[in-house]
């Protein structure tokens, strides 16, 4: 097994929820390095699909198995209001990304020095961000799963992780709900929750206009 | 240890900490120059060990208690928890980094009181000064023993039940064990009750660690054997505490 190769499998017959099933896989779903969307309307079940990846939250029924060194940023994630994001960059970011961490803050306008309390939803979002994405580990496969990300994220930092999830496609997987706000939005590899049954969608030129569709 | 060195940093940050520290600090000093004792001199030194103490059993019980419910709390209840639990960093283990960042601002008030019990009101006569330090390490020691176990319990009734009823049950705790036990055996005393007495034996006391009349009467160090009974006695409550607070902690709010 490639130690560098991230993935997960969805059995066949998964199913999701709380107590009563929410969605169904109804065909084995495997997923590699790379961005994978994660679309479906609202209660259907996106955050529960993650959890469910993560472990913090038992399936239904089914198997499912995940390969690389996991992260969940869950989407209501929060810091301490009196600590500021350059204390939970060194508190939480290797020592040898700290640099990186900073520069990439300061290109997204992100003030590390205000307190965390004061900052933007968008700010907050861009924090827990930059902790992730500088938290993953160059020498295995990782495994990032995002819930709602873009939420409050102005255009700009959107396109600056973009550019970082294309550079490091190889080593890192990164499973990401969202609502896309524009129709135009690539999204090669989806997992998309209908109803109750969910399926992979994989097709080079989809894009959110196509898929959008597709969800009842 | 990035949960601890989160917590550790978020509690420095928010600098309350430093009014306790002020306060155990200084207060040993301050509060002896406004009491009787500065009509009688003798009465300084016990003036200034019931501060000192007095002020770190004030200070851990308030502070100390809050703080770790609060950050059980906080953990659960912001997400933090749980994204340390999907990178690998289990329930048990984030319970013990939480508590070692609040106990490493406990750990440093109780080393300054123990020092200016030491220092700056160690007793004039050579027999009492040299089983001083003894008595001294003994109290340290015994405090330890004591609130550790009760922050960890405090964090983790916390992080299920929300930081008021941690820092509320586990002050009542120390309370009733400090004082209570104490009151239930006066009680005992006037009137044999078999109820009572099975509730006085199976009660946490923490009187036992509470050495602050030792040091007022130079009564001397306990003996080595009383002393380890007491320090197995304490490390089984904590034993207990540790296995309530491993199943009572939560790493994120129930759905």
């Amino acid at each position: 097994m490639n130690k560098l190769a991230p993935s997960i499998r969805l059995d066949s017959g998964l199913e999701i929820g709380y107590g009563s099933p929410l969605a169904r896989f109804g065909q084995e779903v495997k997923l590699t390095g790379g961005t994978h969307f994660l679309l479906a309307r609202n209660g259907r079940g996106k955050t529960t699909l993650l959890r469910t990846l993560a472990g913090t939250q038992k399936a239904v029924s089914g198997k499912f198995q995940v390969e690389g060194f996991l992260q969940y940023l869950p989407e209501d994630l929060r810091f301490d209001p009196a600590i500021t994001p350059a204390m939970v960059f060194k508190m939480l970011i290797p020592k040898a990304r700290l640099g990186e961490a900073l520069d990439l803050a300061k290109r997204i306008e992100l003030d590390v020095k205000k307190p965390y309390g004061r900052l933007s939803t968008g700010n907050r979002r861009k924090t827990s961000l930059i902790m992730a994405e500088l938290s993953v580990k160059a020498d295995r496969g990782n495994i990032l799963l995002l819930d709602e990300p873009f939420s409050g994220l102005d255009a700009f930092a959107r396109q600056a992780f973009e550019e970082i999830w294309k550079e490091s496609s190889g080593n890192v997987l990164r499973l990401v709900s969202c609502h896309p706000d524009y129709d135009s939005m690539e999204m090669p590899s989806a997992v998309m929750i209908e109803g109750n049954h969910a399926r992979h969608l994989n097709d080079a030129g989809q894009t959110w206009s196509e898929l959008k569709n597709l969800m009842n | 240890m990035r949960l601890f060195k989160l917590t550790f940093a978020t509690i420095f940050q928010r600098k309350a900490w430093a009014i306790c520290m002020l306060a155990v600090t200084t207060l040993p000093f301050a509060l002896p120059l406004i009491s009787s004792a500065t009509e009688k001199p003798i009465l300084v030194q016990p003036a200034r060990i019931l501060a000192a103490w007095g002020t770190l059993w004030f200070c851990t019980m308030v502070w100390g208690l809050f703080t770790a419910a609060h950050e059980g709390e906080r953990n659960a209840k912001t997400g933090v928890g749980e994204y340390f639990q999907t990178t690998g960093v289990s329930a048990p283990r984030q319970l013990f980094e939480i508590w070692l960042a609040v106990f490493s601002f406990i750990v440093p008030m109780a080393l300054i009181t123990a020092a200016i019990c030491q220092f700056a009101a160690a007793p004039a006569d050579p027999a009492e000064r040299a089983v001083w330090w003894t008595l001294n390490l003994q109290y340290l020691a015994l405090f330890l023993l004591v609130m550790g176990p009760l922050m960890a319990l405090a964090t983790a009734l916390a992080s299920r039940f929300g930081g008021i009823t941690g820092f509320a049950v586990t002050l009542l705790i120390v309370l009733y064990g400090l004082y209570g036990v104490g009151y239930l055996e006066n009680m005992l005393k006037l009137e044999e009750n078999p109820i009572l007495r099975g509730l006085w034996v199976y009660s946490p006391h923490y009187d036992f660690a509470d050495l602050t009349q030792r040091l007022l009467f130079k009564r001397g160090a306990i003996p080595m054997d009383a002393f380890w009974s007491l320090t197995l006695y304490f490390a089984g409550i904590t034993a207990v505490y540790t296995a309530l607070s491993r199943i009572a902690f939560r790493t994120k709010l129930s759905a």
